[in-house]
């Protein structure tokens, strides 16, 4: 049964909370969008569990850890495999995207010019391939155009929403992985991703 | 139904496989504990899933990442909650300390002990304190416990943190090891540096 009220609180950004967004709409779920501009964020912080974002609250009660918001939406409404061994396969894939996005936060927090190009470049010229060659090596033994079953899940959308922040930096290119290519363009047919996308927010990251 | 066959495969060392072996031990469930040798893991590297090792081996079908394991065999064995709800909350424990670990070495070399965790710490206080079961999350032990008592163990065996001043996660430490199932194993378990 779906709990009654779900908000979600996060930045002004898609950041660490779209994939719980690509969940709700792939589910068809009604929830309460709310972004904080930084101001409101430093009154709110209090309010949150850890002190960060995203945090969900349902039924009044409020939650953090993305990939436990994310894993609880997944099983709420149908995206975590039909078994346990399929949730295994599911997490796998998300933990893999989490790690990979762990090595580019690196890139991304460093303050000194020099470093930060170091470590770009090593992201770029080490981690996407390793990451990237992962994604297409699951993909590829699935065989059905999704990592886990004939359906989509939450794998599918942490990695789908993750590359496409690269790419939008221009971070990476997915060309020369095809059942990479083919899982993007699954998920963006997706009836209700589809019109999700087309109209959500345009924001930077 | 429980897996025929499991083989849980990784380096001679408690590290990210022992949560898992904790959970196994807990549910009374056998399995292989396969222990690499330094010269034995580069000709197993390129038969794992990520070139990474703790990996789960069911029904000759290997899987990895150690949470995405530690999970499939608490829920597999009925110690990640008796619902969705239940499960976040678990999640939510355990990706705090995993967070916790992952702030490396910065904090491990951090010279004054009151300055080392207590941002994590006090929240895994605060969580057990909202449950006031003496479990974080249910009446009954779960993964979030397992995995805040091996943290707390590794982090006071090798003499990173203490764990003065947090009484409630004294006691889960306690809890824990006092499980009949765990106190066995880990009466038995060799120890180990890491």
């Amino acid at each position: 049964m779906a709990p009654k009220p779900i908000k979600l609180f996060y930045f002004d950004a898609r950041g660490r909370a779209e994939v719980c967004r690509l969940l709700l709409a792939a589910a068809g779920q009604k929830y309460e969008d709310i972004r904080y501009t930084q101001e409101q964020w430093e009154t709110e912080k209090d309010n949150t569990p850890f002190k960060q974002l995203p945090v969900i609250e349902i039924d009044g009660k409020r939650f953090g850890q993305t990939i436990a918001i994310i894993t609880y939406l997944a099983t709420e409404f149908g995206f975590r495999g039909k078994t346990n061994l399929e949730a295994l396969a599911i997490d796998q894939a998300v933990q893999l995207t989490y790690d990979f996005l762990n090595c580019f936060v690196k890139v991304w927090v460093e303050k000194d010019e020099t470093k930060k190009a170091e470590y770009m470049k090593h992201f770029k010229e080490v981690e996407v391939p390793k990451y990237l060659g992962f994604y297409e090596k699951l993909l590829k033994e699935s065989g059905t155009g999704y990592f886990v079953g004939n359906s989509l899940s939450v794998a599918d959308l942490s990695c789908y929403d993750f590359l496409y922040g690269l790419k939008s930096m221009g971070v990476l290119s997915t060309d020369e992985y095809p059942n990479i290519q083919n899982l993007q363009k699954k998920v963006e047919s997706n009836e209700k991703i589809k019109a999700y996308l087309a109209t959500r927010k345009q924001t930077p990251t | 139904m429980a897996p025929k066959s499991m083989r849980l495969i990784y380096f001679d060392a408690r590290g990210k496989a022992e949560i898992s072996r904790l959970v196994l031990a807990a549910a009374g469930q056998t399995y292989e504990d396969v222990r690499l040798t330094k010269e034995q893991w580069p000709a197993e590297k390129p038969n794992t899933p990520f070139l990474q090792l703790p990996v789960l081996e069911i029904d000759g079908k290997r899987y990895g990442q150690s949470i995405a394991i530690a999970t499939y065999l608490a829920r597999e064995f009925g110690f990640c909650g008796k619902s969705n709800i239940e499960e976040l909350q678990i999640n939510q424990a355990i990706q705090l300390a995993v967070d916790l670990m992952n702030t490396g070495s910065k904090a491990f070399y951090e010279s004054d002990p009151a300055k080392k965790f207590p941002k994590y710490f006090q929240f895994f206080e605060k969580l057990l304190k909202e449950s006031g079961t003496g479990f974080v999350v249910g009446n009954s032990l779960t993964l979030a416990d397992i995995v805040f008592y091996d943290l707390v163990f590794n982090y006071i065996s090798r003499k990173v943190a203490s764990i003065e001043g947090y009484p409630l996660l004294q006691a889960l430490s306690k809890t824990v090891e006092s499980n009949e199932k765990i106190k066995a194993y880990l009466a038995a378990r060799k120890p180990t540096e890491f």
